[in-house]
């Protein structure tokens, strides 16, 4: 994706883990996990309920109106 | 996010796409294509030493033989797997190794494979042990690079070449891991040592070597278990508003970052993993070296503290004081006056408020001054309570004496300190809010220790992923997360392998909140240990009677009621109106869409008075919700039938209960 490309669709949403949250043309799942700051290391994503792997965040392109579920696992004492 | 820069390289005439700096051998296991090696391992770095693994490589200027476990792909280059070059140095090396070794299996199945079955020669160190070693190396090398320890290696030179622990002699500093025993391709080092005598003790070893294999390959990017021990979440909690600040006000502080992590790293001095447990692999304790002390007995003196940990960091932030020297001095004499970091930093906390509210000043606490961020003041409580003197006689017996002692004689508004005295059956909280997360609510106040999120912590589940959303799947998992950690007490294990690291394939389960792979392990530890096969569904089955008999424990010792499982409001939602004003958009928008009341027009404390309301209301309903899910009554009392089907119907158990309502 070039710098200037993505186009506002300001109508355009996604649900996030339940959440309504803006969708542009081109937004990565790894777009939605940095917008979101979920920092967390232990992250499951799916697109429409599909798995996706995590070296393909960066590639994979979240299409409009999607269900996105980003389930973070438990860690610590 | 870095974009991975792919190369197209040809493997014997198959054109294969390849990560930049990969290796041939790499490229080609990847792609089923065979390339023999011995001294090979995706937990080690490349070794390069049985020199089986040759290709030749041709980069369009000359053609050379290679090592192919070592050769990163930076180019297109073309390779040959089996030219007759290749093929040549590779059986004499073969050759040459099965006239050393003639019979290790591994060895004589490689040769078949070059079609050799008999050395023209004899080896003048002939070896005919079948499990001889073969100088791989394997062994010394996961010791040292996937266990981070350096217990063996080899000594001498030439014929006489050996694996050995130093001087010849066991090795006290050795884990007992089994990793170089389980990655030896020829079975020359076994384990010797079952002090315990399990039934099948290669059951367990495998179990935990799959624990070990995932530290290797995934700690460093996902927990950083061994490098910084539960201190990772320090930063983490902060992200998403779960650090407490300023007893448990707020979630995240702007100078979180003088105690992350990565501050930690710099003051962690071990060059090596300090577990507490001697073969834990996970080996997440830290300690901090050399530390000069600032205060107290010991002041001048350098000590060595274990820790900090993620709680005592927590602790830390509820306290207001950001500064890693005070965390790991109030660390260490913590620890000296046997004094638990997470109670003595929610008590310290709940002082420093109602100094600041005026329910304390300098003339009750005996000259203390102590505000939040009172960083000293804090120091000078501890001591006190180490020496019992002083304010921190009354300091020293926690939250709930206090909270008593403070309306009794100090005046103190009742409604004020219950509401903000973090502690649930006499027990301080640990360092999480809890606020948003209804099912963390009910995780720490129905817990029967006390105010401790090692039961159930689902935070994530609950107020981030929106997994559980009605009560009755809160209610679910506040019967199988507190069931399936109990197990773990029961057993005397630690939960940390459990989900602390996760296995590949976990995102593919049905259930991986619950890591299904690692629950196996345990099923399988636990038969390996007794010879008696397990599932998921028994392991729960033997906490659900060991925890309902606690519950009635507890009712025994008059804790075990619904009136007992009470939480102070502040773990519920915001006390007072800084507070809610500190997170009004999201109250606000929360008063609209889930309580359905129009916030505006409304003052903050209308708003507060509002919120409390709804959400007092919320948490009796989870207990509701939770006491039916595991069998209690609507009291908190397990049931006869409860008791009977669990099979701890014992007549002086029933008698207690019945007098309860049970």
């Amino acid at each position: 994706m070039q710098a200037g490309t993505i186009v506002p669709a300001a109508d355009s949403m996604i649900v996030v883990n339940s959440e309504q949250t803006e969708w542009s043309r081109g937004k990565t799942v790894s777009d939605v996990i940095k917008e979101k700051n979920y920092i967390f290391p232990l992250l499951i994503v799916r697109i429409n309920g599909k798995l996706i792997p995590r070296d393909e965040y960066d590639s994979s392109v979240v299409p409009d109106e999607a269900t996105v579920d980003i389930i973070h696992l438990m860690s610590g004492g | 996010m870095t974009e991975i820069e792919m190369i197209t390289i040809t493997i014997d005439g198959r054109s294969i796409p390849v990560k930049r700096d990969s290796t041939i051998l790499e490229a080609a296991l990847e792609n089923n294509i065979f390339i023999p090696a011995l001294c090979h391992s995706e937990l080690v770095e490349p070794y390069a030493a049985c020199r089986l693994c040759i290709v030749e490589v041709d980069d369009g200027r000359r053609a050379k033989l290679v090592t192919s476990c070592n050769y990163p792909v930076r180019k297109p280059v073309t390779v040959y797997t089996s030219s007759d070059k290749v093929l040549r140095n590779r059986t004499i090396t073969l050759e040459m190794m099965l006239s050393r070794w003639p019979n290790v299996q591994i060895i004589k199945d490689l040769a078949k494979f070059v079609r050799i079955e008999k050395p023209r020669y004899k080896h003048p160190a002939v070896d005919l042990n079948p499990n001889a070693c073969i100088l791989c190396g394997l062994c010394m090398r996961i010791c040292e690079q996937g266990i981070w320890e350096n217990i063996i290696n080899f000594t001498n030179r030439g014929a006489v070449r050996a694996v050995r622990m130093p001087y010849d002699s066991d090795q006290p500093h050795c884990i007992g891991c089994g990793a170089c025993a389980e990655i030896c391709p020829t079975g020359a080092i076994t384990m010797v040592d079952d002090p315990n005598q399990p039934f099948d003790a290669d059951m367990v070893r495998r179990a935990g070597m799959r624990i070990t294999e995932e530290m290797i390959k995934f700690d460093e990017e996902q927990c950083d278990m061994r490098g910084v021990g539960t201190a990772h979440l320090v930063e983490i909690m902060d992200a998403y508003d779960l650090l407490p600040v300023m007893n448990y006000r707020y979630g995240k502080h702007a100078d979180t970052p003088k105690i992350s992590s990565d501050v930690l790293r710099t003051f962690f001095t071990k060059g090596k993993p300090d577990g507490c447990w001697l073969g834990c692999t996970m080996a997440c304790a830290k300690a901090v070296e050399d530390f000069q002390l600032s205060t107290g007995p010991y002041k001048g003196e350098k000590v060595l503290v274990d820790g900090p940990e993620y709680e005592t960091l927590g602790g830390s932030a509820n306290m207001g004081i950001f500064d890693p020297r005070f965390v790991i001095e109030y660390n260490f004499y913590c620890d000296t006056y046997g004094l638990d970091t997470i109670s003595f930093a929610t008590g310290v906390s709940f002082v420093m408020e109602c100094y600041e509210a005026g329910v304390l000043d300098k003339e009750k606490t005996g000259g203390l001054e102590i505000p939040f961020g009172a960083r000293d003041a804090a120091l000078e409580l501890l001591h006190q309570i180490g020496r019992g003197e002083g304010f921190g006689l009354i300091a020293g017996k926690g939250i709930r004496y206090m909270k008593k002692y403070f309306v009794e004689n100090f005046g103190a508004d009742p409604d004020f300190v219950f509401d903000i005295g973090m502690e649930a059956k006499g027990m301080e909280y640990s360092e999480y809010v809890t606020k948003e997360s209804l099912a963390q609510q009910g995780g720490y106040g129905i817990a029967l220790k006390g105010a401790q999120h090692d039961e159930a912590w689902l935070i994530f589940m609950d107020m981030v992923n929106k997994q559980i959303p009605t009560f009755a799947d809160k209610a679910e998992a506040l019967h199988y997360f507190p069931m399936w950690r109990t197990w773990f007490g029961l057993c005397g294990l630690c939960k940390l392998p459990w989900n602390d690291v996760e296995p590949a394939d976990n995102a593919e389960t049905d259930e991986p909140a619950k890591v299904p792979g690692h629950v196996q392990g345990y099923c399988e530890f636990f038969e390996g240990v007794t010879g008696k096969p397990q599932t998921m569904d028994s392991l729960i089955s033997m906490s659900e009677k060991v925890y309902n008999f606690q519950r009635v424990f507890n009712l025994k010792m008059g804790f075990g009621k619904r009136e007992h499982d009470a939480i102070p409001y502040r773990s519920a939602g915001p006390v007072t109106v800084t507070e809610y004003e500190s997170r009004q958009d999201r109250y606000d928008a929360q008063l609209s869409e889930e309580v359905g009341i129009d916030p505006s027009g409304m003052s903050s404390e209308e708003k507060v008075t509002a919120m409390r309301k709804y959400r007092e209301a919320q948490y009796e309903q989870l207990l509701d919700a939770v006491y039916k899910r595991r069998g209690w009554t609507n009291d908190g009392v397990p049931t006869l039938d409860k008791l009977q089907e669990l099979g701890i119907d014992f007549p002086d158990v029933i008698e207690l209960v019945k007098k309860h309502g049970g």
